[in-house]
């Protein structure tokens, strides 16, 4: 996953503030944690930066996509094995006669399900590494034979 | 919901959406069972003999010329058709006193023998499912070859006696020479052994139970190891090639670690098969003539022999039908070349090496997908499949009847 | 590169298998397939680079494939994904069980002798051989 080192490398390095942080170093850890977006630094979107321009949204890319829970599916590394839809515990609540005993889901209040071949995310925010009870659960990542499921 | 013939677990809990007859999305199918679903739309056969394109009708008269006129054709494939085409092709085999084999025959049909046979103890996966508290994937990797085994069946799911699943309620370990997928779920589970070295693992569980010391390096893991599974409530084994090739004609150490265990608590078998409906087969010709696989029919009679295997069939056959398999791709090449030699009719929804050199190519539809029929799932457990769309090939079945009126 | 003697086990690999199952023509089974996993150590022992294209020869026969590197520690062991080209070596002796020797494969490592074949190729090399 990249780092807010890689991050930084992509920035302007000269420390204007035109982003409303003081440094671009901190508007890189920002950026990370997603309370930038990369147009607030408005230099980067000189033609002299587009190279770096381009990275970035690159390397971004795959952070844009994570919902809010940070979770990150990479799509090309998924066996849809279904491990993770059948051992995660809100799937398990949420859907008794489906994912819970290892069939596909039967209910659509599940977070992860398999389609076309590859894991899908439905309900982030029921995903327990959410919200004001959240908790540090790790069974879709850990039962994954692929690292196709990440937290940033 | 559709079947899926992807491996032989035959999940059939698929939600396909078409869009103007064609899939469009499909939930729950693994990687690998959407390759299989896919391939309706790639590589697939036409019809040809003796090198030019013809039409079904001509192509299935010269395949049933090339088989009456052979003194010993060799019937080979059946594991990716369906029970009711498997019945046709044991039939037109009997007519035509010929040789007929599957791909267990070089892959798990020694241990699926003992299996069918009644000698090995074996259950259904949804006792693993609800019963299994102790696994072992043995020489096995169901991530890649079944890849929804673990969470459909053995490892991950709720069951009715275990209701919390597998973080407190079963206990999985691995067995292979590759850290595989499976090996790294299974993590501290894991025991990795040389290339055939699952006879010496054998006899290391073997001195346990007999309270001796186990010749192997880490000798406590291994006391520990035989200690969990003397505990299983119902313990369940899941045997891949890896053990199968390993073992060859020492299966009998094998039979004699399931027997040990049994003494203490249950332990069963259910080998990994392969394609789907190898064990569709396996049980039919089993319950047909008394053999699984390597059946001749010359002079009428049914004999089983090594002799009937493809490995040696290929020295005696002077034609072979090729049905639902690639024996080109999946023997040694020295075997293929045997193969290149005779002239062979293939079977197949999809071109392949064996198709390609071919006296004779038949297309036919893709079970499950655009024909019915049933199949055993790995556990003998019987699975009906419904067309999902509409093919322009006839069925396997349809077309080995053809061949057999006219032979 | 120095010649380098493993023992070949083939294995079955869920992204092989998917391309399998969209051609054995295609350029991804042939990627999938064509392939011979080693050791670290062995690698860096006879100067194997990741991606490098080998010979690997057997009693029974050779196939070029690519070569890889792999995370797990196996040392003496290669792995290679069960296909055509694994099929190259395989013995055709079999013993009294009659079934081939898919999974050990006594094998040497040397450079690359040529291209890495089409699936075409080799199925011409088999009705000619
Ligand atoms: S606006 Fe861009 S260049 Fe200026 S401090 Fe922020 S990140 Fe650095
Ligand atoms: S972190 Fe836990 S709750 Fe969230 S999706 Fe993964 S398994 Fe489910
Ligand atoms: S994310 Fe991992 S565990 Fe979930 S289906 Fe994909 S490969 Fe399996
Ligand atoms: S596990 Fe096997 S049967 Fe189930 S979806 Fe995957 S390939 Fe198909």
């Amino acid at each position: 996953m990249v780092g807010a080192m890689e991050i930084y490398q992509l920035t302007p390095k000269i420390n204007c503030k035109k982003c409303g942080l003081p440094t671009c170093m901190a508007f890189a850890v920002a950026l990370l944690a997603k309370e930038k977006n990369i147009e607030d630094c408005t230099p980067l979107l000189e033609p002299k930066y587009e190279a770096k321009l381009k990275k970035l949204r690159e390397v971004m890319a795959p952070l844009a996509s994570a919902s809010e829970t940070g979770l990150i599916i990479h799509d090309e590394k998924c066996y849809g094995c279904g491990n993770c839809v059948v051992a995660c515990p809100v799937n398990v609540a949420n859907d008794p006669r489906g994912s819970a005993i290892g069939l596909g889901p039967k209910s659509d209040k599940v977070i992860l399900m398999v389609e076309d071949g590859v894991v899908k995310c439905l309900n982030p925010k029921e995903c327990r590494r959410f919200g004001p009870n959240r908790i540090m659960c790790n069974l879709c990542t850990s039962t994954c034979p692929s690292k196709a499921i990440e937290f940033v | 919901m559709a079947v899926c013939t992807g491996c032989s677990l035959l999940c059939d809990d698929i939600e396909v959406t078409l869009e103007s007859g064609r899939i469009a999305r499909t939930k729950n199918l693994c990687r690998k069972g959407l390759g299989r679903f896919r391939s309706l739309y790639s590589e697939r056969a036409s019809p040809r003999a003796d090198g030019s394109e013809v039409d079904v009708g001509d192509a299935i008269s010269r395949a049933a010329e090339i088989l009456s006129g052979a003194k010993r054709p060799l019937l080979f494939g059946w594991s990716n058709s369906t029970l009711e085409a498997q019945q046709a092709g044991i039939a037109l085999a009997r007519k035509l006193g010929g040789v007929i084999d599957d791909t267990s025959s070089f892959c798990q049909g020694p241990l699926m023998e003992l299996v069918i046979r009644g000698q090995m103890p074996t259950g259904t996966l949804d006792d693993v499912r609800n019963f299994g508290d102790t696994l072992i994937y043995w020489g096995s990797d169901p991530t890649s070859s079944h890849p929804r085994h673990m969470s459909r069946f053995s490892y991950f799911p709720r069951g009715e006696k275990l209701q919390k699943g597998f973080e407190e309620d079963r206990t999985a370990f691995a067995v292979d020479v590759r850290e595989s997928p499976t090996a790294k779920i299974v993590a501290d589970g894991y025991f990795q052994i040389p290339p055939g070295g699952d006879a010496e693992f054998i006899e290391a569980i073997l001195s346990v139970l007999d309270g001796k010391m186990p010749k192997v390096q880490d000798k406590k893991r291994m006391i520990s190891f035989v200690t969990t599974l003397k505990k299983a409530k119902m313990g369940f084994i899941f045997p891949g090639l890896g053990l199968v090739y390993s073992l060859k004609d020492r299966l009998d150490l094998f039979s004699q670690l399931v027997a040990r265990l049994n003494e203490g608590v249950p332990f069963r078998v259910i080998p990994m098969v392969g394609h789907y409906n190898m064990r569709g087969f396996n049980q039919t010709l089993f319950e047909q003539t008394g053999g699984i696989n390597q059946v001749s029919f010359a002079d009428g009679e049914a004999r089983r022999g090594q002799e009937n295997g493809i490995i040696s069939a290929l020295d005696s056959c002077d034609a072979a039908l090729v049905v639902g398999s690639d024996p080109v791709s999946s023997l040694p090449a020295a075997f293929a070349r045997k193969l290149a030699k005779i002239p062979v009719v293939v079977m197949d929804p999809h071109r392949n090496l064996t198709a390609d050199l071919a006296r004779v190519v038949i297309p036919t539809a893709l079970s499950g997908l655009e024909a019915g029929g049933a199949a055993l799932r790995m556990d003998g457990v019987r699975v009906e499949l419904a067309p999902v769309v509409e093919g322009a090939s006839p069925s396997d079945a349809e077309v080995l009847a053809r061949i057999r009126e006219v032979v | 590169m120095a010649e380098l003697s493993v023992l070949v086990v083939t294995f079955r690999d869920i992204f092989q298998s998917e391309a399998q199952e969209a051609g054995r023509y295609g350029e991804e089974y042939r990627k999938a397939s064509a392939l011979i996993l080693l050791d670290r150590g062995d690698a860096d022992r006879a100067g194997i680079k990741d991606g490098s294209a080998v010979t690997v020869a057997s009693d029974a026969g050779s196939v070029v494939v690519n070569a890889g590197v792999d995370q797990e520690s196996h040392p003496g062991v290669a792995f290679m994904p069960n296909s055509p080209w694994s099929n190259q070596l395989v013995s055709g002796q079999v013993g009294p069980s009659k079934i081939p020797e898919f999974k050990r494969i006594e094998a040497r490592l040397s450079s690359a002798s040529g291209p890495v074949l089409k699936i075409e190729e080799l199925l011409l090399g088999i009705v000619q051989g």
